[in-house]
């Protein structure tokens, strides 16, 4: 990188804009990526590798999940897993060139954040 | 797909031209029906013992599916985390040690996840 300072265009979260419905959705379905990669995509990889090791892995991983903080990052993969989906759904839809308009982009936002709160519930309702 | 001025110029400063983003999007179609079958595993499987875990993930088309999932993820993961790091990292040299870093990381896990899988599916 050079450092000769440049101007840069303010950070589209913050004090510099008001609040708007797509650039927080556009953070949150890189947040909830970042999220699945650093903590959900092990805690799977884990669960296969202690199953594969035996009776005694597998129990320490289950007794983990069911404790407390098990039970958070549980909610949380949960909850992340079902935003980035309804996030990427809204991302190919656009792809194809569809609800390209802004009262159509905010109707998808808010269709993904109210999908992926009931996905979740749904999910941890029916036992996870 | 290719513009002829493309072809005269090259791909650019960027050396490349809508490989990534399209391999983001099939990888991303993909996992939708994987992620699925994830789901519904996960949940029938939620508080299971050992003995009724191995034995659902001894099944042929479990484990297949759970290779194929190991591979679609880690694949979109990787090529997410390689954009996030783009953006935000601007020190190069650490940009190219986290990349280099994500690469292995998610291929060795690919590796893990299938060796795991064919060791439940064959039982040795």
């Amino acid at each position: 990188m050079s450092s000769t300072k440049r101007p840069m265009s303010p950070y589209m979260l913050g004090p510099y804009y008001r609040f708007q419905i797509t650039s927080a959705l556009s953070i949150l379905n890189r947040l909830t990526g970042v999220f699945m990669s650093v903590v959900t995509a092990p805690l799977l990889l884990c669960w296969l590798i202690a199953l594969a090791s035996g009776e005694q892995a597998y129990a320490g991983l289950s007794t983990w999940l069911g404790s407390g903080l098990g039970k958070l990052v549980i909610l949380a993969s949960v909850f992340s897993f079902s935003f980035h989906l309804f996030g990427g759904i809204r991302h190919l839809i656009w792809d194809a060139g569809w609800m390209m308009d802004m009262p159509q982009v905010r109707l998808s936002g808010w269709l993904a954040i109210i999908g992926s709160v009931v996905l979740t519930l749904v999910v941890m309702g029916a036992g996870l | 797909m290719q513009n002829p001025l493309a072809r005269v110029r090259g791909a650019g400063a960027s050396g490349g031209g809508t490989q990534h983003w399209r391999s983001q999007r099939y990888s991303a179609l993909v996992l939708l029906l994987l992620t699925t079958w994830m789901l519904w595993l996960g949940v029938s499987l939620a508080g299971a013992d050992y003995a009724t875990a191995s034995t659902a993930m001894s099944s042929p088309t479990n484990a297949g599916m759970a290779i194929l999932l190991a591979g679609t993820v880690f694949y979109h993961m990787h090529l997410g985390l390689q954009v996030v790091i783009e953006d935000y990292v601007h020190i190069v040299s650490v940009e190219f040690l986290l990349l280099i870093l994500v690469r292995f990381f998610c291929l060795v896990a690919f590796l893990i996840s299938a060796i795991a899988a064919l060791k439940l599916v064959l039982g040795a």
